[in-house]
């Protein structure tokens, strides 16, 4: 009898969501598990602040399924959108509403860096004007390298400084009888991407800022002397036998989740890993991030003139379904208390100059983003803003190839076939 | 002489091996999957599931005790405990203080520490350290063991998946979602196609060989193709995202190969009962319900095995036609793949949620699978 009071419940719950309360907004975002519970706080505030109420739902295949909500106009009022390509598709399609008129300028005075989140975030609408479509909010930052400090002790190894550095410094672990690098691109149907970021990263310290956004936008072609010189780069890190843990085989094979394991077994398989400020995760259960594992800054070349850039990614809010309370939500993540309260959790970086640093849950997180708050140079993520077919598709097959051992030139050549083949 | 009914062929020693190099072969990735139920993430992703049972030497990192349990004796700073917790009983063979060089000592031997002071370790992960200063630091100094480690195996996973307090009452939830979803999901296309099939099958009118073909033709459209056009009509007629809608949509889906396997079996019926019914006067619903439904039980327990695994198993229908931005209405699908985490990869907790997940199909299939094998033939052979 009580199971079948609860299934009354369940569809009497069912019935009564789908007619939309008065005061409520549905956020639809790329976040599950520990990430949805610190989301959820946030928007608790968001709650506390204003009255309204709220309803999250996370999806592992949100790319996919925003789009069948939007195409069917069954959207959720807020859609948190991890790439800032995906969003200016639907703006030109016409599924997002503008934001209101002068978050624009908020983001400007108070986002470090702020006319590049507002360029980030301004797409042309279905009528071909621009507009500020998407608000950003959580930032990852991408140029870290991760390490032990306990190994670097035992080795008396320090950490390098500049590009040149690190170069000699990888012979003087190979010297020495080790492994310098686990680097691992598996990923299920996304296999490639990490070495998209160090293709990425590598382009910021071998060319100009400039020359990076005609590469992204496609102005100056993908199989260009540059762009293939910097994958050559990635090259002689991942393609060099003695470099890399498991051989250069194991490279495109090895899962990018299970790789940063290796800093930490015993004997360590390797003694440093580049990957986003998120992987902690990814570690070993009970490595505390600041004590067994620290990350320093993937150094830039100090013979060139590039400052120090750094790579990035985030998720930005947009307004799928329009409503007065989508708008105030948006309001709300302008408050410094919706930074500070994910700040003071997990995994959360804010390029709010505003927000109070110390409320940071460990200091590994403050000093992250002293590195984003620091940058001479901030560059989003290069394969996030490419059309999906080639940041999604095939920059990430291709470096896979090339990981596997096809030459770079031909590489780049397949995804310049691949970025006409979409125009 | 071979052919002869009744005489066993002479080579049903090569069927009987390659059933069972099948059998073998089928249950391999289950029994990896179970095992690996029983393991943590890190066992996991060191080892393969079939080096589990096995007692195998492993290089571990302990620490010792943290600088602050210090004590003062005869004017030296001394530190001394147990690596390993009580209840686990190990030999350690060689050990390290450094990771340069794990294998330095035996058990027994003293080594020296290069910020000062010394450390001896014992065979059974007693350690003694002393210094003539005092120890300073956050935490315990590393030590690298390599000892034989018995096999190890634990009920963590599936006390998360199913008792954890911030997930258990969302797991209670989804599970009654999905029955809602599943036992109205199986029904509903049974009922229609078991009408349908009787009429393909044994009412005379124009056009029947057609709506046949038309129906077998429908089985091989996609219904990936058909998710868009179908949640735009939901939205427009005002059904929106709910049960209701997840209802038709797996009716749809199912019914096209229900009716074609319902009419080929109540074809193959024999014709003189229901004539002989027919010359009694009786009406086509009363053939219908006193003739046809229960002959036909194993073809419909068949379909509706079918149709129960594919509704309880599936994911996307559910997130297409189900899920809506209120979270209300989850499925187990949908939640099993929220534990897997953001960027996915807790292969502990999938390996565990997929034995979870298994036991409601098992119930039904073990119930109903007498009828399975019968209702799989049907229309193959007279």
């Amino acid at each position: 009898m009580k199971k079948i009071n609860s299934l009354v419940c369940v569809t009497a719950a069912f019935f009564a969501a789908s007619t939309a309360l008065a005061g409520n907004v549905s956020v639809f975002g790329p976040w599950l598990g520990g990430d949805q519970e610190n989301v959820e706080a946030v928007l608790d505030g968001y709650a506390n602040a204003t009255g309204n109420t709220y309803s999250y739902v996370g999806s592992d295949s949100f790319e996919q399924q925003v789009r069948i909500d939007a195409e069917a106009g069954s959207s959720a009022n807020v859609s948190v959108f991890p790439q800032p390509g995906l969003a200016a598709d639907f703006a030109k399609l016409g599924f997002l509403t503008p934001l209101a008129s002068g978050t624009g300028d908020w983001v400007r005075d108070n986002y470090a860096a702020g006319q590049s989140w507002v360029d980030l975030g301004t797409y042309a609408g279905p009528d071909g004007k621009d507009n500020l479509y998407g608000f950003f909010y959580k930032i990852d930052v991408k140029s870290l390298v991760w390490y032990s400090p306990e190994n670097f002790e035992d080795a008396g190894y320090a950490v390098p400084s500049t590009m040149e550095e690190l170069k000699a410094f990888n012979d003087q672990i190979v010297a020495d009888g080790s492994t310098p690098w686990c680097i691992g691109l598996g990923s299920g149907g996304a296999t490639g991407w990490p070495a998209t970021d160090w293709v990425e990263d590598l382009m910021l310290r071998t060319q100009s800022p400039a020359v990076y956004d005609q590469w992204v936008s496609n102005e100056i072609k993908f199989n260009d002397p540059r762009v293939v010189a910097a994958i050559e780069q990635f090259g002689a890190f991942a393609r060099n036998e003695a470099y890399v843990s498991g051989g250069s085989g194991a490279v495109s094979t090895t899962d990018f989740r299970d790789s940063p394991k290796g800093l930490f077994s015993s004997p360590p398989q390797c003694y440093m890993h580049r990957q986003a400020s998120f992987i902690p995760v990814f570690f070993p259960e009970g490595i505390s991030v600041g004590e067994d594992a620290d990350f320093f800054y993937f150094p830039a070349y100090a013979s060139s003139n590039l400052g120090k850039p750094v790579l990035g990614a985030g998720t930005l809010f947009s307004i799928t379904n329009d409503s007065p309370e989508a708008h105030s939500l948006i309001e709300y993540l302008q408050t410094t208390e919706a930074h500070e309260i994910w700040m003071a959790r997990k995994g959360f970086l804010t390029p709010h100059k505003g927000v109070d640093t110390s409320v940071f849950s460990d200091p590994t997180l403050k000093k992250m983003n002293d590195i984003l708050l620091g940058a001479t140079t901030f560059r989003f993520d290069g394969s996030d803003l490419m059309p999906g077919g080639v940041g999604a598709g095939s920059f990430w097959t291709g470096m896979v190839d090339y990981a596997d051992g096809a030459s770079a030139q031909s590489v780049a050549d397949a995804i310049q076939a691949s970025w006409d083949a979409l125009k | 002489m071979d052919n002869i009914v009744g005489k066993k062929s002479s080579l049903s020693w090569a069927v009987n091996i390659s059933v069972a190099v099948l059998v073998i072969l089928w249950l391999i990735p289950t029994i990896g999957l179970l095992v690996s139920s029983f393991r943590t993430a890190d066992q996991i992703s060191t080892s393969g599931w079939w080096k589990a049972f096995n007692s195998n030497e492993q290089n571990i990192i302990v620490r010792t005790a943290n600088p602050q349990t210090q004590k003062i004796i005869d004017g030296k700073y001394v530190i001394e405990g147990m690596l390993f917790s009580s209840e686990k009983e190990m030999t350690i063979r060689v050990w390290g203080v450094s990771s340069r060089a794990i294998d330095g000592y035996i058990p027994g031997e003293t080594a020296k520490l290069t910020k000062g002071g010394e450390i001896t370790l014992r065979g059974d992960g007693h350690y003694r350290m002393i210094n003539e200063n005092p120890f300073t630091g956050s935490r315990g100094m590393r030590v690298f063991v390599t000892a034989p480690m018995a096999p190890e195996f634990t009920l963590d996973n599936y006390r998360k998946v199913l008792f954890d307090p911030k997930n258990v009452e969302g797991m209670g939830k989804a599970f009654l979602s999905t029955l809602t979803v599943t036992i109205p999901a199986t029904i509903i296309p049974i009922l229609i196609a078991a009408f349908a099939a009787y009429a393909l099958a044994w009412m005379q009118f124009p056009g029947r060989a057609l709506l046949v073909a038309f129906v077998v033709g429908l089985l091989v459209v996609p219904l990936q193709m058909a998710l868009i056009p179908l949640l735009k009509l939901h939205m427009h007629i005002g059904i929106g995202k709910g049960f209701l809608g997840v209802w038709l949509a797996h009716t749809g889906f199912g019914l096209p190969l229900a009716i074609y396997l319902l009419r080929n079996y109540m074809i193959g019926l024999p014709k003189d009962i229901i004539e002989n019914a027919r010359i009694d006067g009786a009406s086509d619903f009363k053939i219908f319900m006193k003739l046809i439904l229960p002959l036909s039980f194993p073809a419909l327990a068949a379909f509706s095995i079918f149709q129960f695994l594919w509704t309880w198993n599936d994911l996307l229908v559910a997130k297409v036609f189900l899920l809506d931005s209120s979270g209300q209405t989850e499925v187990m699908t949908a939640k099993l793949v929220e534990l897997l985490g953001t960027k996915g990869g807790n292969w502990e907790i999938l390996a565990t949620s997929a034995f979870v997940s298994i036991v409601v199909p098992l119930i039904v299939f073990f119930t109903l699978q007498k009828y399975l094998v019968r209702g799989l033939l049907t229309g193959s052979i007279k």
